[in-house]
């Protein structure tokens, strides 16, 4: 029979725990409490009903329910939130998540297959949660002659990088976006421009072979693909006038821009996939001759960030073309408007009332826009994971000749195109729509 | 003028600096709870498919598409001066636009002449 941990004691498990304790004490106020009171000493405290918000004073309105509601909402106009939670990190990361979930679903029903069942009792819905606690579990192991810091660095500056993607991208009317630059679409490609850099880092630093035949592919078909990405995007810039994501969603308010540029969308489709590394471009992944491409010496944790990164850039491209094409947020208004009763008079319930300051928590428009944003953002990553159960991958020849030869020319007709279209008179500044 | 331009961008470094705090600990603490054994050097041996490796890891190799990175380095560059111009069309007068014909004539010309370059197998 074997045993598990054949040396565990019930009193060594215990010392250990309480040492933790005793560190994680000791540590709390040496350090954490001190970097608390610096870091709260340059921040700048919201005012609110005319008082400025003191750490003292938070605290004690986080105990008063009617007086929560402003100082989450001080807390929702910071650049923290932005960057953390909504428009930035854990929106990406919450579609990302559920991304992994339906595609490896969908996958498993289009070939015949249940997928993940058992973790989580309903259709093996807490399978992703117990991946992961499996991978921050498993042993990290780096090749002997591997060139150790870069190693290290190349998962975490790749998750970096797709966050830093995810930042440009705007989700809901009225500035819900993490970084509104000017220059939005060149901030794009800029970011995009990096992420063969990392992985050629990559794949050199680990000094195994089949790392560095993926990291290889990789270059070649990133960078390959990247000039019909870039070329395929400018009829859409061409016509809103604008170089700013924000404006580009704002100039498609009567019709997306797929209606006038089916070529450059389908273009830029392709594109996406190729920049993924998803079926039918996966050469530098591809698992049946070069074992798993550049993540071939990636284990335990390493490997789980390197997949996070994938699915968080999936998701940034995916939400890069529903704001070039698909008109980001603009749709019906599906949301009803908050009752006004409940701001003027308050929730009465029988003899109680509660009159609650701060409502509404959401403007209409932008509830709207975000659901809007999130539907077509979910469609184009359906779309995206969809070729993974139909298609066989194809030769690095014909991915290469794919690029240069069609994709770049079909991009030429796309300027073409939204040229024709300012010129006749049709599109912009005083044309027929 | 400078400075609020580049504060905006500074936004996109926040992020990614997030990420990195927010995504650092779970190697530190996957390397504090995951077991280390050194007892076997063969397990940190680069992965052959169960083979002892052999040669070097970071070995010779031979890229037959090597015209297209030269030629990604020329048309980038030339495909992002193209956002100069397709930013800024609404304002521009119709007569710019024929120059930039000519621009991206040369450009078609000069990319079907470097793609006829790369298919020619002995002088690479």
């Amino acid at each position: 029979m074997s045993v598990i941990a054949p040396n565990f004691r019930l009193s060594s498990f215990i010392r250990s725990i309480l040492d933790n304790l005793f560190w994680i004490i000791v540590l709390v106020t040496l350090a954490g409490i001190p970097a608390v009171q610096i870091v709260l000493f340059y921040i700048e405290m919201p005012v609110i009903d005319g008082e400025l918000l003191t750490p003292f004073l938070a605290l004690t309105w986080l105990a008063d329910p009617s007086r929560v509601l402003p100082i989450v909402k001080a807390l929702m106009a910071t650049d923290f939130f932005r960057i953390a939670v909504f428009p930035g990190f854990g929106l990406a990361a919450l579609l990302a998540a559920g991304t992994i979930f339906v595609e490896r679903k969908m996958l498993a029903k289009l070939q015949l297959r249940v997928g993940p069942f058992y973790c989580g009792k309903v259709e093996g819905i807490l399978q992703l949660a117990g991946d992961g606690l499996k991978l921050i579990s498993k042993e990290i192991i780096i090749p002997a002659k591997a060139d150790k810091p870069i190693f290290w660095l190349a998962p975490v500056a790749f998750v970096g990088t797709a966050a830093a993607f995810v930042s440009l991208i705007p989700v809901a009317p009225g500035g819900w976006v993490v970084a509104d630059v000017e220059l939005g679409v060149l901030a794009v490609f800029a970011v995009i421009g990096f992420f063969p850099i990392i992985t050629v880092l990559s794949a050199w630093s680990a000094n195994s072979k089949f790392p560095f035949i993926g990291g290889i592919r990789a270059l070649h078909q990133m960078i390959s693909f990247e000039i019909p990405l870039i070329l395929s995007l400018l009829g859409v810039v061409m016509l809103a006038g604008t170089l700013n994501l924000t404006g580009i969603v704002e100039s498609q308010g009567s019709f997306p821009w797929i209606v006038f540029l089916p070529v450059g969308a389908v273009v830029f489709f392709i594109c996406i996939l190729a920049e993924l590394e998803r079926i039918p471009f996966d050469l530098p992944e591809a698992e049946s001759e070069i074992v798993a491409g550049w993540l071939t010496e990636f284990s335990g944790m390493m490997y789980g960030l390197v997949q996070l990164g994938t699915y968080l850039k999936l998701y940034a491209f995916a939400a890069i073309f529903t704001v070039m094409f698909l008109a980001g947020w603009h749709g019906p208004m599906i949301v009803p408007p908050f009752p006004e009763e409940i701001i003027t008079d308050g929730i009465v319930l029988g003899p109680v009332t509660a009159t609650i300051p701060g409502l509404p928590l959401f403007d209409q428009a932008m509830l709207n826009g975000t659901i809007w944003f999130v539907l077509k953002t979910v469609a184009v990553i359906f779309f995206i994971l969809l070729p993974r159960g139909v298609f066989p991958r194809i030769r690095i020849d014909m991915l290469l000749s794919l690029g240069w030869y069609k994709l770049i020319g079909l991009s030429f007709i796309n300027i073409f195109i939204a040229l024709g279209l300012l010129y006749a008179g049709v599109l912009g500044p005083g044309g027929v729509i | 003028m400078v400075g609020e331009l580049a504060g905006d961008y500074g936004n996109i470094l926040l992020m990614f600096g997030f990420a990195v705090v927010a995504v650092g600990p779970a190697l530190i603490i996957s390397r504090m709870v995951s077991p280390r054994r050194r007892s076997n050097p063969v397990k940190f041996l680069p992965m052959e498919c169960g083979q002892v490796p052999k040669g070097e890891g970071r070995t010779h190799f031979m890229m037959q598409y090597y015209a297209y990175i030269l030629m990604f380095v020329v048309f980038d560059v030339m495909a992002i001066f193209l956002y100069a111009w397709g930013g800024a069309l609404l304002e521009l007068p119709r007569s710019a636009t024929l120059p930039l014909i000519a621009f991206l004539g040369i450009m078609f010309a000069a990319m079907a002449f470097a793609l006829h370059q790369s298919r020619r197998r002995n002088i690479w």
